[in-house]
């Protein structure tokens, strides 16, 4: 192998170790008994056990509860986007109408603001009406990003599909929303499944409004994890365990759109600006 | 039948905007509403109409200073490195004919993860004196334990390199992608010239793919001007106010100091940085 080559391979594995570290390494802890994890140097050859994973699913300090919160939240949240979306993404990529350029930067725009300064007036008017810690307020709460990046990832799909389908539907007479619904889903249930994995991924991760928001009876999995580390700081088997069972979820949905992971990166940007 | 169709699309299109005026402009107005005014949940006799007075008091706040300069430092910081290294990185790999494939799934796992549990992560597995990686890496090169998260210094770079961590793999991955989009015969006419690999890059890829890098750079800085989670999660912002950034001195005076109109009017000032820099990054995307 030329020397140039084997610095270039030796980059590449070097990169794919620091990456992939944390997964593995959580991975690896939480097969280890507490005393293991605190073997120096850290041992890579031990007798795994599924103690951890025992204690932090079916334990005093469960994670079952927070699990399910984070499925409800973000299920629902990313339900009620796509619902919401998939419309609106339809008009913005194929009707003509007034302002349509700034409707477009306007649901782009609504991305830029910083959540630390939206969750103050989220705080009092949730308050006043007495949502707060509630699974429809946060999940309302979660249209907010969810539902400007779905709209914006959507256009783009829609945008891929040639416009002779539709109107040869139209010739049908076929009312415009049974053609939307015949016609025009079909053509882009990739990019539908596409954005809803991406939707469902950023509420599950989200971590902000559901600790200011959300806490005692809607506590997901983000805050849960954080709150543990305060009580319990020392268990590391334990919390490796509770990050695997936090992370499998968003690993495993990120795998599966790996193909399309740079297009949800980037959605928005080729048009205007504005973030993920 | 354009007013049929400007109807229908206004019917698709309510639901939508709707919530999104209901959910990100109306707290908007509320938010700049509230800046103006004197609200301490703590000394609730206190609230009124304050005028300008919540932004007159960061003149002479150095929390306030300090935290708009560790914003700056952190966002220009983390964007340079993201893009430098995920730049060189995909330079490198595409020069590689097997082995991508699992470079972009390995890419995949850092970008997928909730901010808030790389955040905890590194402040046990990885920074932690005496048990994490990198202290026991420290350790074994004879460089000695350190308080990673506890210096004030070292917390700072600490809280930086969390995030180019968890982030180079965007730019990477879209740089690469773009790389990988580049017509394979560009080269052609500049090997005919003997021009060296670095002139090739200088004149031929560099502007072939610079749009992605403008993309990245756009991204990844109103990304950072956001960051919040892993940051709380690792330091808290701590130690003492060493990493706080703008974000987080506006939450932990809303919500630990409860001075919610302090908090509002500080939540202002990031959003109007916020604002000015992504008009500033736009007009430099266009004029190029």
């Amino acid at each position: 192998m030329k020397p140039r080559k084997l610095i270039v391979t030796a980059v590449a594995a070097g990169i794919l170790v620091v990456w992939s570290f944390p997964v593995l390494w959580a991975l690896l802890t939480s097969f280890k008994t507490e005393r293991d994890v605190l073997a120096y140097p850290p041992k890579l050859i031990f007798t795994p056990t599924l103690a951890s994973y025992a204690d932090v699913l079916f334990g005093s300090a469960s994670v079952l509860p927070n699990l399910g919160s984070s499925l409800v939240v973000a299920s629902l949240a990313t339900a009620l986007a796509m619902l919401i979306a998939i419309p609106a993404a339809y008009a913005l990529a194929r009707l003509e109408f007034p302002a349509k350029r700034g409707t477009g930067f306007y649901v782009l725009a609504t991305q830029m603001l910083p959540p630390v300064g939206l969750i103050i007036p989220y705080y009092l008017v949730m308050q006043k009406l007495a949502v707060l810690d509630t699974y429809a307020g946060l999940i309302v709460i979660y249209l907010t990003f969810s539902l400007p990046f779905a709209i914006w990832l959507l256009v783009s799909y829609f945008e891929d599909i040639p416009r002779e389908m539709e109107e040869a539907a139209l010739l049908d007479r076929a009312s415009r929303l049974r053609a939307l619904w015949h016609v025009i889903l079909p053509q882009v249930r990739g990019g539908i499944a596409v954005t809803a994995i991406f939707v469902f991924l950023n509420a599950w991760n989200e971590f902000l409004f559901a600790v200011v928001l959300g806490g005692n009876r809607v506590r997901t999995v983000t805050v849960a994890m954080f709150n543990f580390i305060s009580v319990e700081q020392t268990l590391w088997a334990k919390l490796a365990a509770g990050a695997v069972l936090a992370m499998a979820p968003v690993i495993l949905l990120g795998l599966l759109a790996q193909r399309h992971i740079v297009k949800g990166l980037t959605v928005g940007a080729v048009k205007g600006g504005g973030r993920r | 039948m354009a007013q049929r169709e400007r109807r229908f699309a206004l019917m698709l299109l309510a639901p939508a905007l709707a919530i999104l005026v209901l959910t990100t402009t109306a707290p908007l107005i509320y938010l700049l509403w509230m800046s103006l005014q004197r609200i301490d949940l703590s000394m609730p006799a206190m609230s009124g109409f304050a005028g300008f007075d919540n932004f007159a008091r960061m003149g002479g706040d150095p929390r306030f200073w300090s935290s708009l300069w560790l914003t700056l430092i952190y966002t220009a910081t983390t964007v340079v490195l993201q893009v430098a290294i995920g730049l060189l990185l995909a330079v490198l790999v595409i020069q590689i004919p097997r082995g991508q494939g699992a470079l972009r799934v390995a890419a995949i796992l850092p970008i997928v993860l909730a901010p808030v549990v790389v955040g905890l992560f590194w402040r046990t597995f990885v920074l932690a004196p005496d048990f994490g990686i990198v202290d026991l890496i420290t350790r074994w090169l004879g460089l000695g334990s350190h308080n990673w998260l506890g210096d004030p210094q070292l917390a700072l770079i600490s809280v930086i390199a969390i995030h180019t961590w968890q982030w180079t793999p965007f730019a990477f991955l879209v740089i690469l992608a773009s790389l990988a989009a580049l017509p394979p015969d560009i080269y052609e006419a500049a090997r005919i010239d003997r021009a060296s690999a670095w002139q090739r890059f200088r004149r031929i890829t560099l502007p072939l793919i610079r749009p992605a890098i403008v993309i990245v750079l756009i991204m990844r800085t109103m990304i950072a001007l956001s960051a919040f989670a892993a940051i709380f999660a690792a330091t808290g912002g701590g130690p003492g106010t060493a990493t706080e950034i703008l974000n987080l001195y506006a939450y932990r005076t809303s919500f630990s100091e409860l001075n919610l109109g302090y908090g509002a009017a500080l939540a202002v000032v990031l959003l109007a940085i916020t604002l000015l820099i992504s008009f500033a990054m736009f007009a430099l995307r266009r004029s190029r």
